[in-house]
């Protein structure tokens, strides 16, 4: 150990490192309240993290050409060693994401973590909630299978219901009149440079802004505090709080723990929960196979697309709903964020949850 | 029963131990999949022999293949004779050329010369390159 401490001397010295670490992990004070749903974000980082190592892992195989890309997902699956491992991991870690971006998301919510001064917090981490379903909605072209090839002809032709521009609209995103190379492409592209690089630098600003306003104390019991902006910065101090590091930590490790166990079960057991037999077969643009679904995270989007009369209001409707969210901050500008304090947010919040869950269940059966 | 607790420092290093033996084990179990991943396959190929149809090589010419991985030339100096060496320079592994008008090989990276049955005949390879046995099987020649 002393050639270690060596080191970090030397470059402490240098840098003050120590006083930093410090400053960041046992002397930096957390809620004492705080519950698991703050852990949410680290899973997230960790998940983010293997899809970056499972991502480069399978591209060293993958081919992005039409012609190949579907044989080189099978020599993926069949021939190179531990192949089926990371592509599995890859595949289920992209769904188990979206779960957990979709509970990170709620419990902020539920807790009125979004309201001032966390508007930033929110905004980019809306931003992250929607370049994640970008990147399931790209990578899920690149296999080049039935499944590939309808759901993204399904998904892009959506965008035909923008007036006027539409037609023109659903051309750009594919590069072509129907999907084609054009479209494998950029959605590659896309799904391996362009959206992992938006990522870490929004995953980097959000976290700045966690770290500079600090923690909210979860809103339950005598202590909540109300959300309010001052004259001047302020970071939230919980000087009764607990230590980030190792106490607050060790809470977030078995969280991880927990999650990648739910991971690797899946991709061991069941990993064709996410990998339906139209994945089996390559892509046929002569060919529609017979009931093809979006994925269940885009189950609700495609429901209300067919609810609605006219494709215009259907998707009006859409953008109204992800445009309210994200600006939810800016409209709902109340102190409060007890729960059992506002009956009408939960009830929204509840009767929208199921709202949501009911037109994805149509979704899947209709 | 008494209550027997271990002091702090104890307690410490035998937790940081359990926690660097589980760490450790998961590592391993991570690791090793990676490794296989990485690692060069068999090919199934390699020990197995290699056929090459007896016109690809008329008598003078040189031709090149693929054995076990790596680039190979087969020669028929004379006619119904057949030679077949590795096509790597002993020196830093660059891929020799036939010289037709010489009969011999002569390395490109830095000017390495051989005879056509591999001997060094000049410049910087420390020696000689690889043959590998032939037969003939018909009109098939059979190399490995
Ligand atoms: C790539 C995806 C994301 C990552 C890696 C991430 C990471 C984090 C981390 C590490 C924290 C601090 C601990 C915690 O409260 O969980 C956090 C907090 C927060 N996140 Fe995210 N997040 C992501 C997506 C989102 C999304 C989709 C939203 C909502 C639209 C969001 C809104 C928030 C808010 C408001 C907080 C502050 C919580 C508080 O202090 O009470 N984040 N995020
Ligand atoms: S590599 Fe052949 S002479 Fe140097």
């Amino acid at each position: 150990m002393k050639p270690l401490k060596m080191v970090i001397d030397w470059v402490d010295v240098r840098l003050g490192v120590r006083e930093l670490w410090t400053a960041n992990t046992t002397g930096y004070l957390v809620p004492g309240n705080i519950n698991p749903w703050y852990s949410l974000g680290t899973v997230l980082l960790v998940l983010f993290g293997l899809q970056f190592l499972t991502g480069i892992l399978l591209l060293m195989h993958y081919i992005p050409d039409t012609e190949k890309a579907f044989a080189s997902v099978e020599r993926i699956m069949n021939e190179v060693p531990f192949g089926w491992l990371f592509r599995y991991l890859h595949v289920v870690g992209s769904n188990l994401i979206v779960v957990v971006l979709l509970l990170h998301m709620l419990s902020v919510l539920f807790m009125g973590s979004y309201k001032r001064p966390r508007e930033l917090t929110w905004l980019s981490g809306f931003g992250l909630f929607n370049l994640g379903l970008f990147l399931c909605l790209t990578g899920y072209l690149l296999p080049w299978s039935q499944l590939s090839f309808w759901a993204t002809t399904v998904a892009t032709d959506a965008a035909g219901a923008v007036p006027v521009i539409g037609s023109k609209l659903v051309e750009v995103l594919r590069g072509s009149p129907s999907v084609g190379s054009e479209t494998l492409g950029r959605f590659f592209a896309l799904h391996v440079v362009v959206m992992p690089l938006a990522l870490l630098g929004l995953i980097g600003f959000h976290l700045f802004c966690v770290r500079r306003n600090g923690i909210s104390r979860p809103p339950f019991g005598e202590k909540a505090r109300p959300a309010r902006v001052g004259e001047q910065f302020e970071h939230e101090h919980h000087d009764d709080g607990i230590p980030f590091f190792p106490n607050y930590t060790s809470e977030e490790a078995a969280m991880v723990c927990y999650f990648i166990a739910l991971l690797v079960f899946i991709s061991f057991f069941a990993p064709q929960i996410f990998l339906p037999l139209d994945a089996l077969e390559p892509a046929d643009p002569f060919n529609t196979p017979e009931h093809i679904k979006p994925e269940w995270y885009f189950l609700w989007a495609y429901q209300t697309l067919k609810i609605f009369p006219s494709k215009f209001l259907g998707l009006a409707v859409q953008g109204g709903l992800m445009t309210f969210l994200a600006l939810l901050p800016f409209i709902d500008r109340g102190e409060e964020r007890r729960p059992a304090k506002r009956p009408l947010f939960v009830t929204c919040y509840v009767l929208g949850l199921l709202l949501i869950l009911a037109i994805s269940i149509w979704g899947h059966y209709s | 029963m008494p209550e027997k607790t271990l002091p702090p420092d104890q307690r410490r290093r035998y937790l940081l131990a359990m926690l660097g033996a589980v760490g450790g084990a998961l590592a391993a179990m991570g690791a090793w999949p990676l490794v296989r991943f990485f690692m060069p396959r068999d090919t199934g190929g390699a020990g197995s022999a290699i056929e090459i149809p007896r016109k690809d090589v008329p008598p003078g010419s040189a031709h090149f293949f693929d054995y076990r991985g790596r680039p190979a030339v087969l020669l028929q100096p004379r006619s119904g004779e057949f030679l077949a060496l590795t096509a790597v320079c002993t020196h830093l592994g660059c891929i020799v050329k036939w010289q037709d008008d010489v009969g011999e090989f002569l390395c490109p990276c830095h000017g390495g010369r051989f005879s056509l049955d591999g001997a060094v005949l000049g410049g910087p390879p420390p020696a000689p390159l690889e043959t590998f046995p032939v037969t003939l099987k018909g009109d098939q020649i059979v190399i490995g």
